[in-house]
């Protein structure tokens, strides 16, 4: 029987997990998404992949919004750097396609910190419209380079191959972006333990107080659109190498508003939340699909306006977490555990 | 707390039956047939019930079977053949997206009241993709994965010619209603298949005229083009291919001016080919956006002295309609007759249509178009079954391509395709709007545009 969670020394007070049972849960997710490929069939698999990426993603933009408080609309743009980058590498210049997701990144980041600019002088409001303009500019210039991006028209590149094995189906895919998606987890969760992360959280709770502390703002500012921009490159540029038509009509200001109820609905400033947003936000549209095919058997008219159902249902989703849980799906999930924990005994 | 987590729980809980009762969904081998927009094939329901599920192991071996117990007509009760539908009713090309659908469903629906494809009924799973790239390549993923159909009928130019790697590779006969001639060449996209004229070809022959027109109205020099393109591949589909024709004719280029989706008005547009200075305006978009370019023109003045010609997404009533006596003296570029035509081929479905509360004359043109390609990628399945061969993508195609002077009853001209060109249709009919109906201008042209690259 435990009354809470104490801790005897400093160091595993930092330790990113310090009970046994966050070693057994860890245990079996690891256990499962190992094992989830070899039973699921196509359809999960797609979905799988595509919660994949979306977490990177994610978890790039939770970075910037949810960590640092600097809140940005160019986020599909930003996807579209990267899977654009990824693209033009490939196909253009004949770059193995690990070195071009990896100068995708690198290249994102650039943008990313280009556009941050503005976040030295504007905040809030003011800076959403900055990133805004992010969004419609990078949006224009790729539209309008047909010779480099296909313009209008979509880019095709080829599926990538590794080992010799060409990476063309949703199984051998998934093993590439779970890559992915553990470093980005681990890369992230590590970030918030150095100085450089806690100088971002400070930057959020209370700018000035920050700066009076000794964090230069206009370079930790920077510093946070250059690294979530980088993991929103590698999502763009796993975007790119998965889906292998490359269409700048994935990457507009819906793509955008999409992940920030990603995050939103997650949680802010949530690493795990990021993680769950995105299953969540990728599982909604699927699940109300299915079930509009297995209504249709009976409302045959039904299936015509799941778009326009689905666009009402994620408002809804984002109304009720923000009335009833605005800390999102992480939060929830930590009031279950202590719910746990104390059961029968909580107060 | 624990009232607010009880709430949760409840959530939870409802999520999970909700869940629960979707997840079921996939392994009922119904379920895909009651799929959107398509009609669900009216054969007896414990029949397909029973031949589902058998589908991989039994299409190796039943065609043939299937094919010698062919009923003459009534309903079809065999084993489904499934054919995936890509279509657009709700995004920027829907104005023409939607009867081309509706005549592909009705096709099937009337060709399963007939007795199918040798008895056996085609299904139909189809869907509306917006008109955006992701959307088809996310349709085009579920149907050959999921439901694992045939072919597949698609429709825009962006996201067929993004699909022509995985087409290929897939071994997906695909019909789409773009008519790019990137589509047409058998060596590099072997599975698509195109039933209309290229735009290439319908832009060039266009073209043509304007050269007699020119000199018939007595003007000496070259005429100045500009092209008025919706912002996509379709709309940059043909327009190099005019430019060629244009300076081997010793003309200018002409000016491209995109028309974007969200422009209500295209006075801008239309403003900046007068000041160009262009004799004759062809269009390559759809009757919404044609008809909006006419009303712009007419209200600059620019009519009846400024030619303006539309290719064959703009040359239909609804263009009229929309234009009123804008689209007076409008020039067309078709390869399909309008529904008041007469054509032999047109009965069976105005009487279908008919029978649905509708007629053809109001569905229009695309209705035809989408009817008759579905009847043509039928006749591919009949060839293929009448072989004696599994229904498989390779013999689907093969069958396509036996395909000689095929008779779609005056819908088009006869339909050849060969190993080497997968044209079906090399001639098209220039029209032209004269009291507010189009009558047709020349007899059919022939083309031949080359195909290599």
């Amino acid at each position: 029987m435990e009354s809470g969670i104490f801790q005897t020394t400093y160091q595993k007070d930092m330790a990113l997990r310090r009970t046994p049972a966050q070693f057994i849960r860890l245990g079996v997710l690891l256990a499962f998404v190992l094992v989830f490929p070899f039973f699921a069939d196509n359809y999960w698999l797609t979905l799988a992949n595509q919660i994949g990426i979306a977490a990177v993603g994610a978890i790039g933009l939770n970075i910037l919004v949810g960590y640092t408080g600097q809140i940005s609309l160019g986020q599909g743009a930003f996807l579209g750097v990267g899977a654009y980058a990824t693209g033009i590498l490939v196909k253009q210049m004949g770059a193995p396609w690990p070195l071009a997701v990896v100068a995708a990144c690198f290249i994102t980041a650039l943008v990313g910190m280009l556009f941050g600019i503005p976040a030295l002088r504007l905040k809030g409001l003011y800076l959403a419209i900055a990133t805004l303009a992010a969004q419609e500019i990078i949006e224009w210039v790729i539209i309008h380079s047909p010779d480099l991006t296909g313009g209008v028209e979509a880019m095709v590149i080829p599926a990538p191959t590794l080992f010799g094995q060409r990476i063309n189906s949703d199984f051998r895919f998934y093993w590439v972006i779970l890559v992915c998606l553990i470093l980005t987890i681990i890369l992230t969760t590590n970030l918030f333990r150095t100085r450089t992360g806690r100088a971002f959280i400070a930057i959020r709770d209370q700018d000035i107080a920050a700066s009076v502390m000794g964090v230069n703002l206009f370079r930790y500012k920077l510093l946070a659109f250059a690294v979530s921009s980088f993991f929103v490159g590698l999502a763009g540029a796993l975007t790119a190498e998965y889906r292998t038509i490359i269409s700048w009509e994935r990457f507009t200001l819906d793509t955008s508003i999409l992940y920030l109820a990603m995050i939103i609905i997650g949680g802010l400033g949530s690493v795990t939340g990021a993680v769950m947003g995105a299953a969540f936000m990728t599982l909604l549209p699927a699940m109300l699909q299915l079930l509009g095919r297995t209504a249709g058997g009976f409302m045959p008219n039904i299936l015509q306006q799941i778009p326009f159902l689905q666009q009402a249902f994620f408002g809804l989703v984002i109304i009720l977490f923000l009335v009833f849980e605005p800390e999102g799906l992480a939060r929830m999930w930590r009031n279950i555990k202590d719910y746990f924990r104390l059961w029968p005994f909580s107060y | 707390m624990f009232r607010r987590l009880t709430v949760w729980w409840i959530v939870a809980v409802a999520l999970a039956l909700l869940t629960a009762a979707c997840s079921s969904a996939p392994a009922t081998p119904a379920a895909p047939a009651q799929a959107p927009a398509a009609q669900q094939p009216t054969q007896a329901p414990a029949a397909q019930q029973t031949a589902a599920p058998k589908t991989e192991a039994a299409k190796a071996t039943e065609p043939a079977k299937a094919a010698a117990a062919a009923p003459a007509a009534g309903k079809a009760t065999g084993e489904p053949i499934k054919i995936g539908g890509i279509f657009d009713l709700t995004g920027a090309t829907g104005d023409v997206g939607t009867p081309y659908a509706k005549g592909v469903q009705h096709y099937v629906e009337w060709k399963n009241n007939n007795g199918g494809i040798n008895g056996r009924p085609i299904q139909l799973i189809g869907q509306d993709y917006g008109y955006k790239v992701p959307n088809a390549e996310q349709l085009y993923s579920q149907y050959t994965t999921q439901d694992k159909v045939l072919a597949i009928q698609g429709w825009g130019t962006a996201d067929t010619e993004a699909l022509r790697p995985k087409i290929s590779e897939d071994k997906i006969p695909y019909m789409s209603a773009s008519y790019s001639i990137n589509l047409a060449n058998p060596k590099e996209t072997p599975y698509n298949f195109l039933v209309g004229t290229t735009y290439s070809e319908q832009l060039q022959a266009a073209m043509q005229w304007m050269l007699q027109d020119w000199k018939a109205k007595g003007k000496t020099g070259v005429p100045k083009i500009a092209y008025l393109h919706s912002n996509s591949g379709f709309g940059l589909s043909p327009l190099d291919d005019g430019d060629k024709f244009a300076t081997s004719n010793g003309m200018e280029k002409g000016l491209r001016i995109p028309m974007l989706a969200a422009t209500a008005d295209m006075t801008a547009q239309l403003t900046q080919a007068q000041q160009y200075g262009a004799d004759y305006i062809f269009i390559q978009n759809t009757s919404g956006a044609g008809a909006t370019a006419l009303k712009a023109a007419k209200s600059l003045g620019m009519l009846p002295k400024v030619q303006v010609v539309c290719l064959n997404w703009c040359t239909d009533d609804l263009t009229v309609k929309l234009a009123g006596e804008a689209a007076e003296g409008l020039v067309g570029a078709s390869p399909f007759a309008f529904p008041d035509s007469s054509a032999a081929g047109m009965k069976d479905m105005a009487e279908f249509a008919k029978s649905k509360g509708t007629t053809i004359e109001a569905e229009g043109l695309h209705y035809a178009q989408g009817w008759t390609t579905m009847a043509v990628m039928a006749e591919g399945l009949k060839r293929a079954l009448d072989a004696g061969k599994p229904l498989s993508g390779e013999n689907l195609k093969t069958a396509l391509e036996t395909m000689k002077d095929f008779d779609t009853g005056g819908v088009t001209t006869k339909l050849t395709f060969t190993p080497d060109d997968h044209r079906g249709s090399k001639a098209l009919r220039l029209y032209q709007v004269k009291g507010g109906k189009w009558t047709p201008m020349t007899d059919y042209i022939q083309t031949n545009l080359s195909i290599a690259k």
